[in-house]
């Protein structure tokens, strides 16, 4: 209970802040965000575009490691809490390249630029896409879970390098690219505390909106694979 | 009233923060029904089980 007030009071307090806080160039009251140079006004996209795609990271990373305890102990509970990672992933993944997308409108002037972060989104949605194409395309659901616990691990190892390597050693147009002089790392030195505290506020309500939503996506798995074996019976 | 329409007229990041608010509110609500509905089914598969 204490949970699920905590989740809604914070992301309520995230929408609120986040959005209505004025932007201003020297901020002189607590509830006034800096101006970041090349964010500007489309700076509070922070607040919602990064947390999703930190968590499509960790819902996979999560994944992997569920696939991990599958293949360890045969448990296909295991395997179910594998592939509500991988489901509720991959909605975060979604969220972020369309929000992402929209900011890049507003931003450069198109929706899509094929920048080294586009790119390499592109390239784990199609990954991890496969890997839904995987699971549905077998039946017999002890192989299934086998062959996609070891898909979550192998899949899991490209993860770092299109996240947190490629796109920052190659030029590119998003904040934090190469040969980005102008912003830096965003969250340390170009925010003031009022942003830096509702920043990592944003991280835990979506950490715990996670949470919720794969707790319920596993559970569900869980009894549907009861009910047909009910059925069965 | 006329007034508090030129203010989100001008201000209409309001707007989409109480579009936004509401999307949350419906996502809140739906996921604790849902969550409501899994307790309930798994409480009765254990009453079968019991039986």
């Amino acid at each position: 209970m204490i949970y699920k007030s905590l989740l809604f009071v914070l992301m309520t307090i995230i929408i609120v802040a986040g959005i209505s806080f004025p932007i201003v160039p020297h901020p002189t009251n607590w509830y006034e965000f800096p101006d970041i140079p090349g964010l500007e006004e489309k700076a509070k996209i922070l607040f919602y575009h990064v947390p999703t795609s930190w968590l499509a990271v960790v819902a996979f990373l999560m994944s992997m490691i569920y696939g991990v305890k599958y293949l360890k102990n045969q448990n296909l509970d295991d395997d179910a809490k594998s592939h509500a990672a991988l489901q509720v992933g991959m909605i975060f993944i979604i969220l972020a390249t369309v929000t992402g997308s929209i900011w890049a409108k507003f931003t450069w002037g198109k929706f899509w630029h094929w920048d080294p972060r586009e790119t390499s989104v592109f390239i784990l949605l199609l990954i991890y896409g496969s890997l839904f194409a995987l699971r549905s395309a077998i039946e017999n659901e002890d192989k299934r879970a086998k062959l996609s616990a070891v898909y979550s691990i192998l899949a899991f190892l490209t993860v770092p390098f299109f996240v947190f390597i490629m796109p920052r050693i190659m030029t590119g147009l998003h904040p934090g690219s190469a040969d980005d002089d102008n912003l830096g790392p965003v969250v340390d030195f170009k925010m003031n505390g009022t942003m830096q505290f509702l920043f990592y506020l944003s991280l835990t309500a979506f950490t715990l909106l996670y949470y919720k939503m794969w707790s319920i996506g596993y559970k569900s798995l869980i009894i549907k694979d009861k009910l047909l074996k009910k059925m069965l019976r | 009233m006329e007034s508090f329409f030129t203010f989100l007229e001008n201000n209409s990041i309001y707007i989409v923060m109480f579009i936004l608010l509401t999307i949350w509110f419906g996502i809140f609500a739906y996921l604790n029904k849902l969550d409501a509905r899994l307790k309930h089914i798994e409480k009765e598969i254990e009453k079968e089980g019991n039986e």
